[in-house]
């Protein structure tokens, strides 16, 4: 659950990741910066309400340290005007917490000023705990209506002459909890300009890469020069973006010089054998000519199947919105008319962006195979989740289950004595595995057993995106 | 394994065709390709097979042979050093309407549509069986003088015949149905198809039907006009037993029982 969530945080992308590196890093940074700065201040107002309170101290001390009689546990004497009172025991209370780093300031002072300091103490309590503060404070409303502080400082000092402490009261001013506020808004001001600035400067860097990505990918599928990427971003970037470029325009000269040669093999291999096939017309001997012309027609075969499989993945073709069940039928028919035993079951009207030539081929060498090794090809076309998929089937020995596998790789064929009987380079369900992934599908072979185990035929699924 | 398509239409047409019978003389074929290796066993062969051939290494001889005179049918090599078939063709056809049978190594689709974009009547894939490559020339050879004698029959190949929704590209044998899906068809059920779109609402019988869309394919469509026609409505019928673009009519005959409209094709 946990990694889950982490990973969920984690961003996947370069600029998220990189941002979030400097978000973490900048609030680092501006939190410690912010936390010196607040203890700085911190300080600074600490130690002004020290001296506030060793300055009145120090008042009621040189003036009349003389203690009245007889008015309580802590007499609520003022002194002099000053917010100094006296008591004969300690004010502190055991809730309070005492503020050592301040008290060893105040000794200092006071010691500094020659007071003959025996204890010092200071504490810090809110106002609503403190009834003197309280009555201090009401009294000051009074006259000036301001913010009210909400703490008190309570500094208290027992001389070595006497055992009354002098107690000061200084008010905590609320400017500190403002400070906080004010401190907390202008860091959160920055951090958010800097991390703005970071995610467009990121953005500046990210947006060519992801814009080469997406070129990259577009390229994978079509192979096009077209839509090249102008050099942009920052100089790495765009020298990746040129470097790219160049290595694109290489691969296209490549295919295309692939293309040219192929077309070349193809126009000088079936010149010749088309003159062949002329030639062998004046061969007196039916039986002869007929097998010779089958020869010929294999060759040609196995030519047309290469040269297909060559350019399987850089069709010229655009897609076309096409009617499968249409294309099967038409497919199905030929071998009709050939006298074959080809049966049509099931066949869904399907429509899909198809490129008929390639998949007409892939039907004819799948088709082509039952009738040969299988005896019968029964072809059915059927609508699955998100699939149009055609089944051949055949009633042939099938494929040996280690071999299945195997049989998609190219000159392989499923009888290994490979005479010439049956035909074919073993290019077929290559090429028909091809068609099917340059359509983004599959093709998969799989034995069908009967009710006893034994293998029945070979079912051949081809699986095409719906 | 040869496969081969053709075309309905042509705008090829010899006005030698119309006038001077055919059976008078021999057929006089024009053979153009550079290969001597093909050249001259073809030649030899259309020569036993009946037909005055006229030899030409490249397009700049065959031009040369046109000075002289005007043969009934060109066939051409589509990759040749120098002028290539295609271009030799596209001059043929606009100075001639001379009939052409592409001779060539490619199978692509592409090479096709631009064969007959520009004209030629027909196109065969090498290596070719002779015999077909004979069965196309006289094919060719008898459109070109049915579409002479019947100028109305010979239709504007840039027009889409459209009818119910569906659309037949003549030029590019495309049948696309009231979504726009391509739906493939073979050339029998094309021409079939060519057949009732010419004459829609009227009675074909079978032999009228077999007569106009004989093809190449002679041999494999003459078994069954009925299952020609069946195959076509399992395609274009939404329920194809109970049809209602191609109707049967008592007596023995079809019908297409569907308006045809003509439209240009880049529309």
């Amino acid at each position: 659950m946990r990694e889950r969530l982490l990973s969920w945080l984690w961003p996947r992308s370069l600029r998220g990741q990189m941002l979030l590196a400097i978000a973490l890093a900048l609030f680092l940074a501006q939190g410690i910066g912010a936390l010196l700065l607040y203890r700085a201040e911190h300080e600074r107002i600490e130690g002004a309400l020290v001296h506030n309170a060793a300055f009145r101290l120090g008042v009621a001390i040189q003036g009349e340290p003389k203690l009245p009689k007889g008015r309580g546990p802590e007499r609520h004497e003022r002194l002099r005007g000053s917010r100094v009172t006296m008591a004969p025991a300690s004010p502190v209370r055991a809730d309070d917490r005492r503020e050592t780093s301040q008290e060893m300031e105040l000794r200092r002072i006071l010691i500094d000023q020659e007071v003959p300091v025996a204890e010092v103490l200071v504490v810090h309590r809110p106002v609503t705990g403190d009834a003197l503060a309280r009555e201090l404070l009401d009294r000051r409303d009074r006259r000036y209506r301001g913010p009210r502080p909400s703490d008190v400082m309570i500094a208290a000092v027992r001389l070595e002459s006497s055992p009354n402490w002098l107690v000061a009261r200084v008010f905590v001013p609320p400017t500190e909890r403002l400070m906080l506020r004010t401190l907390f808004g202008q860091t959160l001001f920055i951090y958010a300009v800097l991390v703005g600035a970071m995610w467009l400067m990121l953005r500046r860097i990210t947006r060519p890469l992801a814009a080469l990505t997406t070129r990259l990918e577009r390229f994978a599928e079509t192979r096009d020069s077209a839509g090249q990427l102008e050099p942009q971003g920052p100089d790495d970037i765009a020298r990746l973006i040129t470097a790219h470029n160049a290595m694109e325009a290489g691969i296209v000269a490549l295919l295309d010089e692939k293309d040219v040669m192929l077309g070349a093999i193809g126009h000088d291999l079936k010149t010749p054998l088309a003159a062949l096939r002329v030639r062998i017309e004046t061969v007196e001997d039916d039986t002869e000519r007929q097998r010779m012309a089958t020869t010929i027609e294999d060759i040609t075969r196995t030519l047309d199947d290469i040269l297909s499989l060559a350019r399987v993945g850089r069709p010229t073709d655009e897609r076309e919105s096409t009617e499968l069940s249409a294309l099967v039928a038409a497919v199905v028919e030929e071998y009709e008319d050939m006298g074959e035993p080809v049966e049509l079951g099931d066949s869904a009207r399907i429509v899909l962006p198809l490129r008929s030539t390639w998949i007409r081929r892939a039907l004819r060498n799948l088709i082509g195979n039952a009738l040969r090794y299988g005896a019968v090809a029964r072809v059915s076309l059927t609508r699955e989740a998100g699939a149009a998929v055609i089944r051949i089937a055949d009633d042939g020995p099938g494929i040996a289950e280690d071999q299945i596998s195997h049989m998609l790789e190219p000159f392989t064929r499923g009888d290994p004595s490979r005479n010439s009987e049956t035909g074919g380079a073993g290019l077929g369900l290559t090429l028909a595995r091809a068609i099917a992934e340059q359509h983004g599908g599959t093709l998969t072979l799989a034995n069908r057993r009967g009710p006893g185990g034994a293998v029945e035929g070979l079912d051949v699924t081809l699986r095409l995106p719906a | 394994m040869t496969r081969t398509i053709d075309s309905v239409a042509t705008i090829c047409r010899t006005a030698a065709m119309t006038d001077t019978s055919p059976v008078d003389r021999p057929v006089r074929l024009m053979l153009v390709d550079d290969e001597a290796a093909l050249r001259e066993p073809l030649a030899d062969y259309l020569t036993r097979q009946g037909f005055a051939v006229q030899q030409a290494a490249s397009a700049a001889e065959a031009r040369e042979i046109l000075r002289a005179e005007t043969p009934d049918l060109a066939l051409l090599d589509i990759m040749m050093p120098g002028e290539d078939g295609l271009s030799l063709c596209r001059h043929l056809v606009e100075t001639r309407q001379l009939p052409t049978i592409f001779l060539t190594a490619r199978g692509e689709a592409t090479d096709r549509i631009v064969g007959l974009e520009i004209g030629a009547d027909d196109y065969v894939v090498k290596p070719f069986e002779p015999r077909e490559l004979v069965a196309r020339i006289r094919s060719v050879l008898r459109r070109a003088t049915r579409a002479a004698s019947e100028p109305q029959a010979a239709e504007d190949r840039a027009e889409l015949l459209v009818f119910e929704g569906w659309a037949l590209d003549p030029l590019k044998r495309r049948l696309t149905d009231p979504e726009g899906a391509v739906v493939a068809i073979s050339s029998a059920e094309f021409r079939l198809l060519m057949a009732f779109l010419e004459h829609p609402r009227r009675v074909l019988d079978r032999d009228r039907l077999l007569d106009m869309v004989q093809g190449r394919e002679a041999h494999l469509f003459d078994r069954a006009v009925d299952n020609q026609v069946s195959r076509l409505r399992r395609k274009i019928e939404p329920d194809s037993k109970n049809p209602q673009l191609i109707q049967t009519v008592w007596g023995g005959g079809y019908m297409l029982a569907a308006e045809v409209r003509r439209r240009p094709a880049g529309a």
